[in-house]
């Protein structure tokens, strides 16, 4: 939070808003203490405790970075006369030598982005970093930005999860990601298992299946069995034709889709089945029917979108190409001069199987390759050496573009791995920052809590528990701020965790535990409110004693004082608690009531209230956050009647209500001021509520 | 040679943006608004170290506001709240901006301080806060709760409060609120004109 700490002005400026629709007044800001808060040729830069000096004239050489600029002025320091910067000292290093020799350098060893933003910082672009590191620095920022895409990409995919909205949507993300869903996954094992047999029908259709009745030859299993394997076969392009058309249906760019290299090959593998419905089965055309049925074995390549290693074989050879295009034209080039001298020099010889020079092509391939067949073989000397030199040279020009294209896909198949792993632990990492998020939000609302009790205590003058150093003023106000939303929208912060008791709070419910040691208080019109963390329960104006099952404290309300005591036994009540001795302390809560009731004009004596800090590092029991500033009528809380305290701490509050309040009753006093209390009943039942704050 | 290129230009929008904003000069930026010098070096610090390009974006702004609010979800009204900061339409605000609507706000007089919550109801911008906008709003301020307060905020908290208040505000019934009508409400109530004060920051 400290990096945000001097946004804290801001955000308790834009907090203003809140101010025509609080429901309740603002609490006063907090009351800072004192706080301690400023040519020589030579200045001193000071980055994070390293000093670093230098000529005023060495950072004035760059005037459009920080450093040279005048704007390294609000980093100065009157106090210590230096400049001091929050930042890495081992990065500013070398910012300081760019200064000082021109040439900004790139440590190796240093992380890519913490030096980019430091760069940032200081005002400096990277592209003046120096030819030595240059390269360096773009290689590895290559390598990061393409790890920012595949997690944009990844992250834009995990994000879709949650933003279907229609039936094309959701068929085009089973389509994409199989195993979001059964379906999907079933869909595409089916497929699957439909691309597979439709291939072997084709592979086991030209197995010989016996002889062929009354001629010489053997069948063929696909004449034999025709009506079989067209069945099958029908059955698997109207399974391809029908995913065909629900891919097209659920994409949502239909002219990108059908441009794409699968959907290309989806085409090219029912087309020829459709083709050869057309096509009647007489000789003519028959030729080309069986061509067509050639199409047929690109169904395999449907298999990509099932394999992960195919799709990265296919990708590598897309990035490959240039590797891939040099070596073709260098074998081209080198077998048209083998080829060319080898015919030259065989051209005499008897019955020579150099006819030409394409004919001479498939030998130097052959020998290039290493091949050997042996079906063409030189038989004149110089054709023998050509042939030896020829098939040398093949081994070099083979072997020289291999390992780029070797290296290119073992980079593409491990950023892929890395691409899963990256994945897999970006889940585990963000439930990690889940759970440090709420520990730490349920130790922020205990802190408020801390923090408010003592700002209490400061407002009433009372001392206050010096264990606890004073909190920084960023910490107050920030609290402050918190407390401002609470009271804008009438609500309080509570802490995360499910009430101790495990039930839901129902509202008006008495505690099923009334304890018989305060059934002095039962005294009639008496009206007991509980607080602290026992008040999931809303109290309403009737009277009753309100304690929780296990709960420390109960509040008494007499006619002249209300009075909460801490149980003195604990029954597993909080947990930071129990582990505790409970103090108690005596809280007086401040009263004023700018009510007059019907028979006395104005309360002749004031309480003062002041929340002492028990051990137990909590929140308080009672609060008066309410009571603050200029003379607002606030009884203990001016929260509507369904506020309820929550609060790790165990207090006693004591009010002692001014003597002339009449009789028994307890003079309405909840309503502070007319405007700000929007719950204020009409009625004139008693009421006092008391509330954390 | 005989392959494509590899995809430099995609690869380079991924570089963190050169482009900078250095503020004005300190001094000058003392006169103008109402921040000593050594408060404007306090918050130039923060800024620089939160946003070290000098400029923060409407994602950059949400970010830190919601540092605030950790247990609701503060980006509806930190968006709000950057509509509010004029910026020239490059979508981001510089230091000059948010200084100068700081000073505005928190140590301005309270008619510009109403002014600013005037424009920070007024969404659209057209002089007049109607039911609805006001809605918007607090709805934005109630998620800045959460979900663990006392007692729950759930979907008609909102309008049960804007129903409260927006009959008080509205003086002359017309559905829609002016800037009068907000001064002439702020002003009756001491309370609120106190509460405007107690938003200033110590740094």
């Amino acid at each position: 939070m400290a990096s945000v700490a001097a946004w804290l002005p801001f955000a308790r400026a834009a907090a203003i808003g809140w101010v025509p629709i609080a429901t309740h007044p603002l609490p006063p800001a907090p009351i800072p203490k004192d706080r301690r808060k400023a040519d020589d040729e030579k200045l001193l830069i000071n980055v994070s405790g390293r000093r670093f000096e230098t000529w005023r004239n060495t950072l004035e050489k760059y005037p459009d970075t920080l450093l040279g600029s005048n704007e390294r002025e609000f980093f100065y320091d009157e106090e210590c006369k230096e400049y001091f910067f929050d930042r890495d000292p081992d990065i500013f290093r070398h910012i300081l030598n760019y200064y000082r020799t021109g040439k900004l350098h790139y440590p190796k060893h240093e992380c890519l982005t913490s030096y980019d933003e430091e760069l940032a910082f200081f005002g400096i672009l990277p592209d003046v970093i120096g030819d030595c590191c240059y390269e360096d620095y773009r290689d590895r920022k290559r390598e990061n930005a393409e790890r920012l895409m595949d997690d944009k990409l990844s992250e834009n995919g995990d994000q879709n999860l949650q933003q279907l909205t229609n039936i094309r949507q959701k068929m085009w993300r089973a389509f994409e990601n199989p195993h979001t869903s059964t379906a999907a996954l079933v869909f595409y094992y089916v497929t699957g298992f439909f691309i597979a047999v439709s291939v072997m029908a084709n592979v086991v259709e030209t197995v010989p299946c016996g002889l062929r009745p009354g001629r010489a030859g053997t069948l063929p299993c696909g004449e034999r069995y025709k009506i079989v394997f067209f069945c099958l076969d029908t059955a698997c392009v109207m399974i391809f034709t029908a995913e065909y058309l629900l891919r097209l249906f659920a994409a949502p760019d239909r002219c990108k889709f059908v441009r794409s290299v699968m959907s290309i090959i989806d085409v090219v593998a029912i087309l020829p089945y459709y083709i050869g419905l057309g096509i009647t089965d007489n000789d003519d055309v028959s030729g080309a029917f069986v061509t067509l049925r050639v199409f047929r074995v690109f169904r395999i390549f449907k298999f990509s979108r099932h394999s992960q290693g195919l799709r990265i074989l296919g990708y590598t050879l897309k990035s490959c190409a240039s590797e891939l295009g040099f070596l073709v034209f260098s074998l081209a080039m080198a077998i048209i001069i083998f080829a060319t001298v080898m015919f030259y020099a065989e051209k005499n010889v008897e019955g020579t199987n150099f006819t030409s020079i394409p004919a001479a092509f498939w030998y130097t391939i052959v020998t290039m390759t290493t091949l050997g067949y042996g079906d063409m073989v030189p038989e004149t000397i110089a054709g023998k050496i050509v042939g030896g030199v020829c098939s040398l040279s093949g081994v070099l020009v083979i072997a020289l573009p291999v390992p780029v294209i070797v290296s290119n896909f073992s980079r593409i198949y491990h950023q892929n791995q890395r691409a899963d792993k990256r994945k897999a632990q970006r889940k585990a990492r963000l439930a990690r920052i889940r759970i440090a998020k709420a520990s730490s939000g349920a130790a922020f609302v205990s802190k408020k809590k801390a923090a408010e009790a003592r700002i209490a205590a400061q407002e009433s003058g009372l001392e206050i528990d010096d264990n606890y150093h004073q909190e920084d003023i960023f910490e107050l106000q920030h609290h402050h701020l918190l407390r401002c939303l609470e009271k804008t929208t009438d609500r309080e912060f509570v802490e995360m965790e499910v009430p101790y008791n495990g039930q839901p709070k129902r509202p008006g419910s008495p505690s099923p535990l009334a304890s018989p040691t305060h059934s002095a208080a039962s005294h009639p019109g008496l009206l007991h409110a509980c607080c602290g963390r026992c008040c999931g329960q809303r109290y309403q104006s009737i009277p009753f004693l309100a304690t929780s099952p296990g709960k420390d404290r109960v509040v008494l309300v007499y006619s002249d004082k209300i009075e909460v005591r801490t149980k003195k036994h604990q029954r597993g009540a909080t947990p930071e608690s129990t582990a505790h001795d409970e103090e108690l302390n005596d809280i007086q809560i401040r009263m004023q009531s700018n009510r007059s009731p019907p028979s006395e004009p104005t309360p002749d004596r004031l309480s003062r209230a002041s929340l002492n800090q028990t051990n137990s590092g909590g929140g308080t029991g009672a609060g008066t956050g309410g009571t603050g500033g200029g003379g607002s009528a606030s009884l203990v809380s001016i929260s509507k009647p369904n506020s309820t305290t929550s609060s790790t701490m165990t207090a006693s509050v004591v009010v002692n209500l001014p003597a002339s309040y009449p009789g028994s009753e307890v003079e309405p006093t909840s309503p502070a001021s007319p405007s700000a209390s929007p719950a204020t009943s009409p009625d004139q039942q008693p009421e006092v509520r008391i509330s954390t704050l | 040679m005989f392959g494509g290129k590899k995809k430099e230009e995609e690869l380079d929008e991924f570089n963190i943006h050169v482009a900078r904003h250095r503020p004005e000069e300190l001094a000058k930026l003392a006169k103008t608004t109402k921040f000593t010098r050594k408060e404007i070096q306090l918050i130039y610090r923060g800024f620089k170290q939160e946003c070290p390009t000098g400029m923060v974006d409407e994602d950059s702004f949400k970010n830190i506001f919601s540092q605030f609010f950790p247990q609701g979800d503060a980006s509806q009204y930190a968006h709000y709240v950057f509509n509010t900061i004029k910026h020239n339409h490059t979508g981001k605000i510089s230091f000059e901006d948010f200084l100068g609507i700081l000073s505005k706000v928190s140590r301005g007089s309270v008619q510009e301080k109403l002014q600013w919550i005037f424009g920070l109801y007024d969404l659209n911008g057209d002089g007049l806060i109607t039911k609805n906008e006001m809605l918007d709003v607090v709805t934005s301020i109630y998620e800045m709760l959460g979900r663990s307060t006392e007692p729950q905020v759930d979907e008609h908290s909102a309008k049960e409060h804007v129903e409260k208040i927006f009959h008080q505000i509205d003086a002359n019934k017309d559905g829609v609120v002016t800037i009068d009508e907000l001064v002439e409400w702020c002003s009756r109530d001491e309370q609120i004109l106190q509460s405007l004060d107690t938003l200033d920051t110590v740094l």
